[in-house]
């Protein structure tokens, strides 16, 4: 299942940067993303962890460098093809109005949809499949804004799918879960990517979860990438303790379990 | 805080909403000080049939222009609602109305014909939004919160400014607008009917083409940008075309209130928060309302005609605060 | 000083003039009031009028608001307040101010001429058919004289039915309403304003349409007629000359 060494990235980002006024989440990022890979992203806070995944997602524009889908540079092709190829889960959502999980769901639809027509019988059709593949058929008539934490979060993983999109993009997906809901999520996630081999880049801070799914990592420190690889190879305390600050011990190559803090002097080097 | 009551779905709402229509226009039509008796009016014959004649000739006018009035300003407040993603947001919360009433209230002071008036006061409120709008620029982006702020600082500046052409105004002017502020269909001809359609109907068409956007703006707007909507392009549309249909129905009606706030609203808890069904609802709900207020405005003192800004305020005001209290 | 300007008329005529410190805005008549110092209009401030330290000021009491009225009073300052809601609290009105200005003989006298003036004129229309009228204090929103008002009193005394008689205060009335009643009169008060607003409404605004469209339309001097003064008693008389001249020639 691992992806030909030698095919173009998928998704490239060039001396990216992008922020948000005047401060600068993202400075000068180089980094890339083969087709099939789950990619880990981690970073602590402020890292550029999720304003990468929101240019990806062209909810926020670059103010210098850009990404590339395809080698195509992404601000050159018009938001509804992108937006058929990459989905964006956003880690929360307020929702003010009340909505049916299913409209939600079907919200998905719209990059495919041709201007203001009713949603037809075959997107229905596609978005109740993704809500069973994501096991929240049951909830398709509900009010989203009244589901829990892990539901919602299914909900636009449902969302996403009905998008048919090959590109995922997870921000924080397992933040605030309970275990039962986590493992739920979890195992939708695994299961839909298994079946759909698409591409997922997952933001988390949660270092067992990217050992766990992840591919390949890129590990992020103020706007800049400090390591990237197999998640295998790319994991060590070393780059740990530069991406976080603190030192990881690892157990099994799979449990890895803050120590300590570790001395500010030696992270920025 | 959702602030509508988990009402039951309406099953028909289409067929309920253009029931309302019917009912109001011909309560309109048959009530007001003045009896209109039907035999006459059909007949036709005679000293009573011409009175009746004359008295359906000054009602179907204002039937007409309640009905524009009242969609055009529940269509912008369904669209505001979403766009600002509040269910609070009204036509008037960005200063239209404020515009609006200085724009006349100036035209008035300055001696000129009040046949300009509505043309003024349309001008007034595109001079508002605009300056609204670029008030709450930020980065090149059209931002949302700082448009509620925008909206109030420009309520706020035309109101002293009101107050102060009221002051020095004549007479004259002062009672013109006074009427004019708090809202009136009197002057209502088909003629200018015809004159508020083009614009009403222009904002309806650029709300109807945007409504499946406006559904994803109403989760957010970075929902919407992910989902591949030019947010900045959508926003901006979205905006003057609001703008459009309270500066036209301000122009025409001068400003009335809680139409715009509580239509949308009553809508939503019938039928949903689905832009494509909530405009049209909303429109032919609004037109539905503001028609009854105004029967209502003719007939509750008659022959004395009370301001239909009053009528809106006296009915709204206690029906939103048992929305309010309904609130589980 | 005075408030309103119908109290101002009210001390030239008592002849009590020279005890004037400051009058009203409008006060326009007679010719000397215009060179007396202006104090604001029917909306002013209590502080203005304290600045000055009138021994009394005259108010009028539907006129001016009454929050001024009692900060005046509250600061100390003695405030006679006069009703012009009937021809008969005008009448005491001129009265009440003759009393407190010293000069009730004058009063007395000026409100006797006026009620002689007014019995002569209830007498002349009496048994005389009374046309339906409807008076307008502004043409564009209709605004009407209603019961309990000095011109409501004007009309029927000159020998009118108030079409508006049954309904209180100045209502603004619906345009299908003046097209519907049986109006005969129209009455207006007379100014530049007015008749270009009136120009416009019956072309094509609420007078337009119906009986209104079709009635005598009568105008009266507006400084007379809207002033509770000694002056409405003439816009009384002029009011019922114009009604019934068609009837009786000799007047």
């Amino acid at each position: 299942m691992s992806p030909d060494p030698g095919a173009t990235p998928l998704l490239e980002a060039r001396g990216l940067s992008a922020g948000y006024g005047r401060t600068e989440a993202l400075r000068g990022l180089d980094a890339e993303v083969k087709a099939g890979e789950i990619v880990g992203i981690l970073g602590e806070n402020g890292s550029g962890k999720s304003t990468l995944l929101k240019v990806v997602a062209r909810i926020l524009a670059p103010t210098s460098g850009e990404i590339r889908l395809d080698g195509v540079p992404l601000a050159s092709l018009p938001r509804r093809t992108t937006a058929r190829r990459i989905a964006y889960v956003p880690q929360s959502v307020d929702l003010v109005f009340p909505i049916r999980a299913l409209d939600l769901v079907l919200q998905g639809r719209a990059p495919h949809a041709r201007g203001f027509s009713a949603d037809s019988a075959e997107d229905r059709e596609r978005a109740l499949a993704a809500m069973r593949a994501c096991d929240v058929e049951d909830l398709a008539e509900r009010d989203a804004s009244a589901l829990s934490g892990g539901e919602t979060r299914r909900v636009f993983l449902a969302r996403a799918i009905a998008q048919e999109a090959e590109i995922w993009l997870l921000d924080e997906p397992t933040a605030g879960l309970d275990p039962r809901h986590r493992l739920e999520f979890l195992a939708v996630l695994r299961r839909s990517h298994r079946e759909r081999r698409g591409t997922v880049l997952l933001v988390t801070h949660e270092v067992d979860l990217a050992a766990e799914l992840a591919d390949r990592v890129l590990l992020l420190r103020r706007g800049r990438a400090i390591a990237a690889g197999p998640s295998a190879t790319s994991l060590t305390p070393e780059n740990l303790r530069r991406t976080f600050g603190v030192e990881f011990g690892v157990r099994d190559s799979r449990f890895f379990q803050v120590e300590g803090l570790s001395d500010r002097q030696s992270l920025d080097t | 805080m959702r602030l509508w009551p988990r009402a039951a779905r309406l099953r028909h709402p289409w067929a309920a909403a253009l029931l309302l229509l019917a009912g109001s226009a011909l309560l309109g039509l048959f009530t007001g000080g003045v009896h209109l008796s039907l035999p006459d009016l059909w007949s036709g014959a005679g000293p009573g049939g011409q009175t009746a004649r004359l008295i359906a000739s000054l009602r179907a006018p204002r039937v007409a222009l309640a009905a524009v009035v009242g969609a055009a300003l529940s269509l912008s407040g369904a669209a505001m609602q979403a766009l600002l993603k509040n269910p609070l947001a009204d036509p008037f919360l960005l200063g239209t109305s404020g515009g609006a009433a200085a724009g006349a209230a100036l035209a008035a002071l300055a001696g000129l014909s009040p046949l300009l008036s509505p043309g003024a006061a349309f001008l007034g409120a595109v001079a508002s939004s605009l300056a609204v709008a670029a008030l709450a620029r930020r980065g090149g982006r059209l931002d949302l919160q700082r448009l509620l702020l925008a909206g109030l600082i420009a309520n706020a500046f035309f109101s002293a400014v009101l107050l102060a052409v009221f002051s020095v105004a004549s007479s004259a002017a002062a009672r013109a607008m006074l009427f004019w502020m708090m809202g009136s269909l009197a002057d209502a001809s088909l003629g200018r009917v015809a004159a508020l359609v083009p614009y009403a109907a222009a904002g309806a068409a650029v709300l109807a083409f945007h409504a499946a956007r406006l559904n994803l703006l109403a989760v957010g707007e970075e929902n919407a940008a992910a989902l591949g909507v030019d947010t900045e392009g959508s926003k901006r549309t979205v905006f003057l075309a609001a703008s459009m249909l309270t500066g036209a129905a301000v122009s025409f009606a001068g400003i009335i209130g809680f139409v715009g706030l509580l239509v949308p609203h009553a809508v939503r808890a019938a039928a949903g928060n689905d832009q494509r069904r909530l405009l049209p609802l909303s429109a032919v709900s609004g037109a539905a309302l503001l028609v009854a207020a105004d029967a209502l405005a003719r007939s509750a003192f008659a022959p004395a005609e009370l301001p239909i800004g009053a009528v809106t305020a006296a009915v709204g005001a206690p029906l939103f605060a048992w929305m309010l209290l309904r609130e589980p | 000083m005075t408030l309103a300007p119908n109290l101002t008329e009210i001390v030239f005529a008592l002849g009590a003039q020279d005890r004037l410190l400051a009058v009203s805005d409008f006060s326009d008549y007679p010719a000397a009031a215009r060179r007396l110092p202006r104090v604001g209009g029917l909306e002013t401030s209590a502080e203005r009028i304290g600045s000055l330290r009138p021994d009394l000021v005259l108010a009028s009491r539907d006129g001016n608001a009454r929050g001024v009225v009692q900060a005046l009073e509250a600061s100390g300052i003695p405030v006679l307040t006069v009703s012009g809601e009937s021809l008969d609290a005008v009448l005491d009105g001129i009265r009440s101010v003759g009393r407190r200005l010293g000069r009730s003989e004058e009063g007395d006298r000026l409100a006797a001429a006026l009620e002689r003036r007014r019995e002569q004129i209830r007498r002349s229309v009496a048994g005389l058919p009374r046309p339906a009228a409807v008076l307008l204090v502004w043409p564009d929103p209709p605004q009407a004289a209603g019961a309990g008002t000095f011109l409501s009193d004007v009309l029927t005394e000159a020998g009118a039915r108030n079409l508006l008689g049954d309904r209180a205060g100045w209502p603004v009335v619906s345009a299908e309403f003046l097209a519907t009643a049986p109006i005969e009169a129209l009455v207006l008060p007379a100014s530049a304003q007015t008749r270009g607003v009136y120009e416009r409404a019956r072309a094509s605004g609420a007078l337009s349409r119906g009986t209104v469209a079709r009635a005598r339309v009568i105008w009266l001097d507006e400084a007379s007629l809207t002033r509770p003064g000694p002056r409405v008693f003439e816009a009384l008389e002029s009011l019922a000359r114009a009604l019934h001249s068609r009837q009786d020639g000799a007047r």
